[in-house]
């Protein structure tokens, strides 16, 4: 399914230069779609993301298929981590967030 | 008009859009942490009744075709009945809410928004595109949701007449008629294809996707299942035919009236980048109505005469949106928003009057949405060009490249 293979990080849906961007980041939670190839996600789903964002099971990265999971960290953070679930919810920023960026939080972990 | 300007739809201060989101936000939170086996023996339970209704249609038209024509008649009769019913089921309750992810936290490989394929004519994939993203993320705002009239209807009177426009009446009577036809067809995004702004890469890969998903439609209810009837084969097509009818009529009608009665507002937006969660959430209850009725009737409709509350919470179980509507429509007379509800024929009646009056100029007719509070209305007047937003690009050029 993944389509991302040895190419550089620009060829990632939901990132631009690195920079994830919101809009597509949205859409691939409600569509349903690979924030990396742009196809439709599998079972089970992955999040990638740093360890406090596995600690607090909250993730900023659009959901991914396993193997686009694992180019992913390949291309942009190495030391990222992965984790599967099979669903998740979509929480959109309120006001009062610092962060002012969508975050996902996996509610099926694996 | 941007949802951002608040009070001019329903006199809230910021403060208080911010603690009606604070609000909603602990309504989600109890149903996701009292999510369990209850809800998952509901939908498996759906899921059973409507296998069984579906397989009890086929097998009844089969075996009733050497019968004597006496007998014959009331067994396709009851399997037609039967399989519109299951259609609607598998459309509507089991579908439509799987593929919103309702069900994904059961880690079901069945029962999970990625793998479900639906027995209609839009792919699945394209479903999830043009509904639970470009609907559900711009619920009502114009040149953006294309569910606002489906790409051939005039449903706000913001938007511009045309002389086409006479011909709503009989436009809507084919659109209910040929529904999954028309939903098929949805995310190709007809008004862009018509402005030339589509992507023609992108309206190929689409348009194969629908031709085989139809292909496999057509050949399973026109082809298989008519030749396994034997000489009766033109019973059971014409069986499957009224089914499909029953189904499309049906669908169309529950969903027209989610976002076309007086009460739910139409949007013009600038900016919809910064809108805050709780201003997403108004947005959801002033642009949606609800219908009441009995349980079963919900259950029939894909629990979208909870329109409201399906519209807030998206992902979570529709069997859970009785009880949030209680607290929805609470949440609703305590702050003075408008909750738009009704029976289902007052709400398709002012659907089709909108349908009906909205295929003349405006000044021919007169405006039907009720004021959004005390002292408050809306002017549903058509903008200015320099004065309306520029419409989305990547709706009419979705592709699968990277941003």
């Amino acid at each position: 399914m993944s389509r991302v293979g040895a190419a550089g990080p620009g060829t990632l849906f939901a990132w631009d230069d690195g920079v994830l961007v919101k809009a597509t980041v949205t859409r691939c939670a409600l569509s349903r779609v690979c924030g990396a190839c742009g196809g439709s996600l599998a079972r089970p789903v992955a999040f990638v993301g740093t360890a406090e964002e596995v600690g607090r099971n909250a993730f900023h990265a659009p959901p991914l298929h396993t193997a686009c999971a694992e180019d992913v960290r390949r291309l942009l953070d190495p030391t990222w981590e992965t984790v599967l679930t099979g669903g998740f919810e979509f929480v959109r920023p309120a006001k009062h967030d610092e962060d002012r960026r969508p975050t996902f939080v996996p509610n099926s972990l694996l | 008009m941007a949802i951002a300007d608040v009070k001019e739809y329903c006199h809230l201060t910021p403060e208080e859009v911010e603690q009606i989101g604070a609000e909603l936000d602990a309504i989600r939170a109890e149903i996701e942490e009292s999510r369990g086996d209850k809800d998952a023996a509901y939908i498996n339970r759906v899921i059973t009744t409507q296998r069984w209704m579906a397989a009890a249609a086929r097998i009844g038209m089969i075996v009733s075709s050497p019968m004597d024509k006496k007998v014959r008649g009331p067994v396709l009769a009851a399997s037609t009945i039967s399989l519109g019913l299951a259609k609607i089921l598998e459309n509507m309750e089991i579908g439509h809410n799987v593929m919103h992810g309702q069900w994904d936290w059961m880690n079901d490989p069945e029962i999970h928004s990625s793998t479900w394929e639906w027995d209609t004519g839009q792919p699945a994939e394209q479903w999830k595109h043009s509904h639970n993203y470009i609907h559900h993320q711009f619920t009502n705002v114009l040149g953006y949701d294309n569910d606002i009239g489906y790409g051939v209807l005039r449903m706000a009177r913001e938007q511009k007449w045309h002389p086409v426009n006479l011909g709503q009446p009989l436009y809507n009577a084919l659109l209910a008629g040929l529904f999954q036809w028309g939903v098929a067809l949805h995310d190709l995004d007809l008004e862009a294809i018509r402005k030339g702004k589509k992507d023609p890469k992108e309206m190929k890969r689409q348009l194969k996707q629908i031709a085989k998903k139809g292909r496999n439609q057509i050949l399973k209810d026109y082809v298989l299942y008519p030749a396994l009837s034997g000489k009766q084969w033109k019973s059971t097509l014409k069986a499957n035919a009224t089914a499909n009818f029953m189904r499309n009529v049906w669908s169309y009608l529950i969903i027209f009236c989610g976002h076309f009665p007086d009460g739910a507002l139409h949007f013009t937006e600038d900016e919809l980048e910064d809108e805050t969660r709780a201003e997403w959430y108004l947005r959801q209850v002033l642009g949606t109505a609800n219908f009441e009725g009995s349980r079963l009737l919900h259950v029939m409709s894909g629990s979208l005469g909870y329109q409201i509350e399906h519209h807030l919470f998206p992902d979570l179980p529709s069997n859970r949106y009785p009880e949030i509507a209680v607290k929805v429509r609470a949440l609703c007379d305590k702050y003075d928003i408008p909750y738009t509800t009704g029976p289902l024929h007052q709400q398709y009646g002012q659907v089709l009057r909108v349908i009906h009056k909205l295929s003349l100029p405006n000044k021919m007719t007169s405006d039907d949405k009720p004021p959004t509070g005390v002292d408050i209305t809306v002017e549903h007047g058509r903008r200015k060009a320099e004065e309306r937003q520029q419409r989305r690009l990547e709706l009419g050029g979705w592709s699968r490249s990277a941003s």
